[in-house]
């Protein structure tokens, strides 16, 4: 395993070819979603009769990673495939690629056409740079730490909104469908309502979501149950567009937590973090010793 | 077979794309645009909306002196929303205010037209997407020119579904308008979402994207053209007890089929809207 020292040598030059590499390659598993996208799709499920899986998502994360393993053998990788197929979660110092080949599974199935690649990259643990892919309408989203996020070559920018009630919100209901799962959930939007917010969204994919705050259209994001996967490449995404990622307690992100709060000023996140109730998921490092 | 609404729908399309044009421009001028609310602090209007209207309503006033009028902003001026058995154009420039204010890529234009009550077709054009929808009675439903055709699910259990929050802030208005999502989803369905606008949710339907959407609290001008478009592309729309529907009731579900259709009525419960027509329930 390379050292903490050995990785410090690395030149930022080396972490920009990754990124390279890591846009082709996010462009490529576009192509094969968007070909796929016009066919019938065979479906299972993972964790609950809603958290949805296909061929494709698994093709897809192979297609991804063996490619990119073939250029940085001494790379790790955190796939949500392969996690599901019992690799472990855990990140090390490593260069570790972070993985989520099709964002937006459901919405894959049923061509509802919200579908993204997400590829994120740490190293020292330190989020270094994201890609994020809509393969339906082709905008790439890149942000490489201390140097701007972009859509499409555009810099992005959030929005500096800080009163609630003037603020556009996004999130996502997760997995777990359970009636006091969907209480908290509810409670979580009613309470959001009744601060007189513009609106809340849900489209269906976390990473697009995330990407809409980078961009300014949404003043802020909340989930539980998302993955390291959803967050990874955003997380860079926000930060760089000079937005903020913080934990659903207001405290500071932690990528293997399954929650997110993010949005454009730290006090819009604060507000929210305020105003929300804790759905709990079991941690994606919860098998990592 | 010669169309004696061609010619209208001709000029529709040519004037959601005129306004779509006008609402991008707008989109892309710097700084904050003028906001000003409508019923509650989420039913926003800016002086956009109001432009497109007056833009869309004398094109078409220019070639067409005789026809009616039912147009969001005109409405909310003081103008009438009865529906005659005159020709009618039901309109929204803006559906997706909100969006529109924001940025956030979902903001449509809508023109439904009616004779003798009938939606005779509808054009939702969505213009951040440069998305055209169109659809004539009989005639198929169209996006960019590509015909579209419902999902045909039937299985609620393997259903997407959209709807939206709405603007009312009323709390127990909200609770029951939580209440009837949380129902769905413990069906439970596949997900539910909630893009912002109701003519681009009905569009989403027809493409097949979507199973199935319902809302309370919407508009006529929200639902007029996105319904013709739905039923041509081989969906359903009836009103959210089940029963058929109704342009002026402020509801709707549509979905792929009526299966679907009667299984969500099943679990919404409806709460009272005033209606667009202004008819009490008993003179229904």
């Amino acid at each position: 395993m390379a050292s903490s020292e050995e990785n410090e040598m690395y030149s930022k030059k080396q972490w920009e070819g990754c990124m390279e590499i890591a846009v082709q390659t996010a462009r490529t598993a576009g192509q094969v979603i968007r070909e796929a996208f016009k066919h019938e799709k065979e479906v299972s499920t993972k964790s609950s009769p809603v958290d949805l899986v296909t061929e494709t998502d698994r093709l897809v994360e192979d297609l991804i990673i063996s490619s990119l393993r073939e250029k940085y053998p001494s790379h790790r990788f955190i796939g949500e495939e392969s996690s599901a197929a019992g690799e472990k979660c855990l990140l090390t110092d490593s260069p570790t690629w972070i993985i989520d080949p099709i964002d937006g599974t459901c919405n894959f199935i049923h061509s509802f056409p919200m579908v993204a690649v997400s590829i994120g990259f740490a190293v020292n643990k330190e989020l270094e740079f994201g890609v994020i892919y809509h393969c339906l309408d082709e905008n790439l989203y890149t942000a490489r730490k201390g140097h701007g996020a972009f859509c499409n070559g555009i810099q992005l920018q959030v929005s500096k909104e800080t009163d609630m009630s003037k603020a556009l919100i996004l999130t996502e209901i997760g997995a777990k469908r359970d009636p006091a799962t969907l209480k908290i959930f509810s409670g979580n939007m009613e309470r959001l309502l009744k601060a007189q917010v513009h609106g809340i969204r849900v489209i269906g994919s976390a990473t697009l979501a995330l990407c809409q705050v980078a961009s300014g259209a949404a003043d802020a994001y909340y989930q539980f149950g998302l993955h390291c996967w959803d967050i990874a490449a955003a997380a860079v995404i926000i930060r760089e567009a000079g937005g903020n990622v913080i934990d659903t307690s207001g405290g500071p992100l932690d990528l293997m937590s399954r929650r997110i709060v993010a949005a454009g000023t730290v006090e819009m996140a604060h507000y929210i973090a305020q105003e929300i109730q804790t759905i709990t998921y079991e941690r994606d490092d919860h098998n990592a010793n | 077979m010669s169309d004696v609404w061609e010619e209208c729908m001709d000029h529709g399309v040519a004037a959601a794309r005129k306004a779509g044009e006008v609402v991008r421009e707008a989109l892309k001028n710097e700084g904050c645009m003028s906001v000003m609310l409508k019923s509650s602090p989420a039913d926003l209007v800016t002086e956009t909306d109001q432009k497109v209207e007056s833009m869309i309503i004398s094109s078409i006033k220019e070639k067409f002196p005789t026809h009616s009028f039912i147009g969001e902003e005109s409405v909310a001026a003081g103008e009438s929303s009865i529906l005659t058995d005159n020709p009618t154009w039901i309109i929204d420039p803006i559906d997706g205010t909100t969006n529109f204010v924001h940025r956030f890529p979902f903001v449509a234009v809508s023109i439904g037209f009616a004779v003798k009550k009938e939606l005779e077709f509808g054009v939702v054009y969505s213009c951040m997407e440069d998305k055209m929808y169109t659809a004539r009675k009989g005639r198929g439903a169209f996006c960019n020119g590509v015909q579209l055709k419902v999902s045909g699910q039937e299985d609620i259990t393997k259903s997407l579904i959209i709807t939206e929050l709405g603007s009312n802030r009323n709390p127990d208005t909200v609770r029951r308008v939580l209440a009837n999502m949380d129902r769905l989803l413990c069906v439970p369905v596949h997900g539910i979402r909630a893009v912002g606008t109701a003519a681009v949710n009905m569009c989403l339907v027809a493409t097949g994207g979507a199973d199935a959407y319902y809302e309370i609290g919407i508009h006529c001008w929200d639902m007029a053209a996105a319904a013709v478009i739905v039923t041509e592309a081989g969906g359903v729309v009836m009103d959210v007890t089940g029963g058929p529907f109704d342009l002026m009731s402020r509801r709707l579900i549509t979905a792929s089929s009526r299966a679907i259709g009667e299984r969500i009525a099943k679990e919404l419960q409806a709460f009272p809207c005033e209606r667009d027509d202004g008819k009490k329930e008993d003179q229904l």
